[in-house]
């Protein structure tokens, strides 16, 4: 077989609406197994090693059966679709582009034969006749033009000429979903972060498919400047806002409040409410303060980035927060972000301006005592602030599927909703030479609904030619009833 | 006119059959009705008393269609139009009172889907009946506004507030066009069916087709639930008004014991009409089709046992579970999948007694074969462009709430396979001229493909697993 029967059979393959219909089903079954079988992106490890013995999971782990929609080959199916709709539609192209372009638009008696749909009306005056039935073709909706071959004259109707694209609307559209998708998965990513009220951060954790996780830096920084929860009066959450700022290079470039189904979007980073949670950072702390000497005991609220003034004029600060320490050559190190054990470093500050610097270990000892001050401070309680957890994604192909979808949307109501039917009108005479109205015509689908409009079309004739002898062909009569 | 007078004259066949099913029937839906009658207090024009004005009027309406479909008197149509008409006013008046108390369209839990659902229908069966002169379309249509109604009086109706997630008018048009296309699809599945009759399918084809429905439902029942002889339904705290869960997304599992042995007997007893159709057809033996009839008959009866025997432990009694201490109250709206398998396979079963002794009434009263067949054609041409729609308005509110079109999550995938089969549908017809009976199996396949989507995904695929983990 030489090469270019070779590619003559693959491109023969592709085209066929059998091999269209055979991915169908392959990626249909698979898509149905991925339902079956525990995928990985959406189960935890533990649920899964439960539901599979070892060696299945190995199995179905080779296979990729453990993340379908997401391995190599099944992605290679969804391109072989694109592929088969591109060969689809270049191979049925022509034929289309004929209809459009190039329709045959006089009708010679051979083509006359091989019409569905037509009558013959005895006519005197054959001029008169085509006058007639362009006017009546006219009332009909049909656009009407006449037409001249070899000297004999007749009609060309046609209606929704443009139905004849549908199909390709509909596949084009297929393929713009598809691009869209591919993108998305190239260059898209979709990852998480949290901000407490009055931080701003830029880094979001991705996860991946396998469960773990990497970090990724946005081209901006997130500043949360509130967050809250609004409740129902029977308790359930009616509305869940953050107040977000985006800021680039150290500037504020825009702000938004957003509440889930009305994401931020900036520069194509569209960032969504997803959560919200109390933060390990405090909004304000309350210490006691009991004079070294005497005088009376007193709570002071401090906020974490502000200071409150003692009875006796001194103002007390928090330098530093640290929500779970630990300490390690003589350094404190942060442990963690959970509020457990927390160091605060304090800042008392005199009239003439000179600042002591006093520490608080919360596990060691819940007081300054000993550090040479005149109060003793103790943490009594603090207000937390609140954090907002955010969905951050980047999918610069949706824009693809969104064009996609409203092409199929326009591409199915054209190829279901209209239909190009096409009439041809032209003078015939009979055995014994007498003049007769020729009318046929057809349709691309649909035909039940041309048959009854070529009915109604024959009737408006034979009205107004007030026509004698009638011989209707319908050799359609058998055809319909299959159809 | 000639051929109403023979029918009427005609004596029905199994006349005795048909009294003791019904009486079956009647006998389970009444003790369904007594054991969810609520007291109806406040105004009397309160949503609730014009919903069961509505129940009442669709109930004597479908009575009155069956008693058409059975004796093929015409006169019991106009009867039933008429108290359909009525319905359908009470019907709206409930419809628009809940639109106006919620601010939003009825659309948000499944109580409000049922109301409009029953409305859609209600109105559909009417335009039928009016517009295309199909009347015996409202012996199958009604029943199942009855039942939904019946349904809805077990749910809780209470206005509830939106959660945010769900305050999308995407979500609504999603909605929208999810219980359209489905209609659609509906529709499309009866009419391929009404083909398949009027094709001359053979009835005993139809008698194995239903029984194979029957072990489908009650093989996924006893999958999913069986253990041990018991059935396990999900905990229902009626306080509170809500499922009891173990963790999020993981409901409680208690089990009513003895009920699973019912439900596996019920599941031989529809295996049996199966068995002896393979038997009949290998053997070439019709006797073994007469038998099935009756095994078919057995089985509806059975399987009407154990909905009434259902309803009523699943009201009175309190059931553990293996894995939580202490006693727990369940009820029937925290177990849809059950209550509409179980009432499923009882229609089925009926339209099937009802295929099986006024066959050739019903073949009168439908359609010619060619025109179910266009018209089967023209229905999917209506409910593919929906649930394309419906697929892409669900993508488009997946991105604002969550920041992502397409997850593959079982239900967009089903979707997706929904959509696959009556694309395949389309090109085998349009391009390869399938028409008749492969086309009304490939619609047939689109509609048990739509209800896996609505029912299997939520129900069965998670229920697959929950046991594997025990």
């Amino acid at each position: 077989m030489g090469l270019k029967s070779v590619w003559t059979k693959v491109y023969e393959t592709l085209a066929s609406v059998r091999t269209g219909i055979f991915l169908i089903i392959v990626v249909g079954l698979f898509s149905a197994l991925g339902t079956v079988v525990l995928q990985r992106p959406t189960s935890e490890p533990e649920d899964m090693q439960r539901a599979y013995s070892p060696e299945t999971l190995a199995l179905l782990d080779r296979f990729g059966l453990t993340d379908i929609f997401h391995a190599w080959w099944f992605l290679l199916l969804l391109c072989l679709i694109c592929v088969c709709l591109i060969v689809v539609s270049v191979d049925r192209w022509p034929n289309a582009w004929k209809v459009y372009a190039k329709p045959v638009r006089f009708a010679k008696t051979a083509f006359r034969l091989s019409l569905p749909q037509k009558v013959e009306i005895a006519v005197t005056d054959e001029a008169g006749a085509l006058s007639v039935a362009e006017h009546v073709l006219d009332r009909f909706g049909f656009k009407v033009d006449r037409v001249t071959e070899d000297g004999a004259s007749g009609l060309f109707a046609e209606r929704q000429r443009f139905s004849v694209f549908a199909l390709y609307l509909v596949h084009m559209s297929l393929l713009f979903i598809f691009a869209g998708y591919i993108i998305d998965g190239v260059v898209g990513y979709r990852g998480n972060i949290n901000v407490a009220e009055g931080q701003a951060l830029g880094q979001i954790t991705l996860r991946d498919n396998r469960g773990g996780e990497t970090k990724k830096m946005l081209p901006f920084l997130i500043r949360c400047d509130g967050a809250g929860e609004d409740t129902y009066a029977d308790g359930s959450p009616k509305k869940w806002w953050s107040k977000l700022a985006l800021i680039e290079n150290g500037k504020e470039v825009a702000s938004k409040t957003i509440v889930v189904n009305d994401p931020f979007v900036y520069k194509g980073i569209r960032i969504y409410q997803a959560s919200m949670g109390q933060s390990g950072t405090p909004r304000t702390i309350t210490f006691s303060a009991t004079p070294a000497k005497a005088g009376v005991p007193e709570e002071v609220e401090v906020p974490l980035n502000g200071k409150a003034l003692l009875s006796d004029g001194e103002s007390l600060s928090v330098l530093r927060w640290i929500p779970d320490f630990y300490i390690q050559d003589n350094e404190i190190y942060k442990k963690s972000d959970d509020p457990e054990n927390p160091a605060v470093q304090l800042g008392l500050t005199n009239a003439k301006g000179e600042t002591k610097k006093l520490w608080i270990l919360y596990s060691q000892m819940n007081s300054t005592k000993g550090q040479d001050a005149p109060y003793e401070f103790a943490i009594k309680s603090a207000t937390w602030a609140k954090y907002t957890g955010l969905e951050v994604s980047h999918q610069p192909g949706q824009f693809g599927v969104w064009i996609g979808v409203v092409l199929m949307a326009f591409g199915l109501v054209i190829a279901f909703y209209t239909q190009h039917m096409r009439v041809w009108v032209a003078i015939a005479e009979d055995d014994k030479g007498g003049k007769l109205l020729w009318v046929g015509g057809t349709t691309n689908k649909n035909r039940d609904r041309f048959q009854t409009k070529f009915e109604q079309i024959k009737a408006a004739l034979l009205e107004e030619l007030g026509g004698a002898g009638v011989k209707s062909e319908q050799e359609n009569d058998k055809t319909l009833t299959k159809a | 006119m000639s051929d109403a007078r023979v029918e009427r004259q005609q004596p029905a066949n199994g006349a005795v059959l048909l009294v003791l099913v019904g009486l079956g029937i009647a006998f389970a839906l009444l003790v369904a009705l007594l054991a969810v009658a609520k007291t109806h207090s406040g105004p009397i024009y309160s949503e609730a008393n014009m919903l069961y004005t509505a129940l009442v009027l669709y109930t004597g309406a479908a009575t009155l269609y069956m008693g058409y479909g059975v004796t093929g008197i015409e006169r019991y149509v106009s009867g039933a139009s008429l108290l359909t008409a009525l319905g359908f006013l009470a019907n709206t008046a409930a419809v628009a009172h809940r639109w106006s108390v919620a601010g939003r369209p009825p659309f948000s839990n499944m109580y409000e889907m049922l109301l409009s659902f029953v409305w859609t229908l209600a109105l559909l069966t009417l335009i039928a009946e009016r517009a295309y002169k199909v009347k015996i379309i409202g012996s199958i249509t009604m029943p199942i506004t009855v039942v939904s109604v019946i349904l809805m009086q077990l749910l809780p109706s209470d206005v509830r507030p939106l959660v945010p997630a769900l305050q999308s008018t995407w979500l609504q048009v999603h909605v929208t066009l999810a219980m359209l296309s489905y209609a659609a699809c509906a529709v499309s599945f009866a009419l391929a069916m009404m083909f398949l009759i009027q094709d001359n399918m053979k009835t005993e084809s139809f008698q194995a087709l239903t029984s194979a429905g029957m072990v489908a439902i009650y093989a996924a029942i006893l999958v999913t639930r069986f253990r041990s002889g018991a059935l396990g339904v999900t905990a229902y705290d009626l306080e509170a008004k809500s499922e009891v869960m173990v963790s999020r997304g993981h409901p409680l599992f208690i089990q009513i014991p003895e009920l699973g042995w019912l439900y596996l007997l019920v599941l031989l007893s529809a295996l049996v009409p199966l068995a002896l159709f393979v038997a009949g057809k290998v053997k070439k033996d019709i006797a073994f089709f007469d038998l099935a009839s009756k095994a078919m008959f057995v089985s509806i009866l059975l399987q009407a046992v154990g909905l009434a025997i259902f309803v009523a432990r699943v009201k009175n009694g309190q059931y553990g579970a293996p894995n939580a201490d202490g006693l727990f109250t369940t009820a029937l709206p925290a177990n849809p999948f059950l209550l509409s398998g179980m009432v499923g396979g009882i229609v089925a079963g009926l339209l099937y007694l009802l295929l099986l002794w006024r066959r050739e009434g019903l073949q009168r009263m439908m359609p010619p074969a060619d025109v179910l067949d266009r018209v089967t054609y023209k229905i999917i041409c209506i409910a593919f462009p929906l649930l394309t729609l419906m697929i892409a308005a669900g993508a488009y509110w997946a991105n604002q709430a969550w920041g992502s079109y397409w997850s593959w999550d079982p239900k967009e995938t089903w979707a997706a396979i929904t959509w696959l089969v009556y694309a395949g549908y389309l090109h085998m017809r349009i391009t390869r001229g399938w028409r008749g009976r492969r086309a009304a199996w490939f619609a047939i396949l689109g509609f048990m493909v739509v209800i896996f989507t609505f029912f299997g995904v939520t129900y069965l695929l998670p229920g697959l697993h929950a046991y594997a983990a025990g």
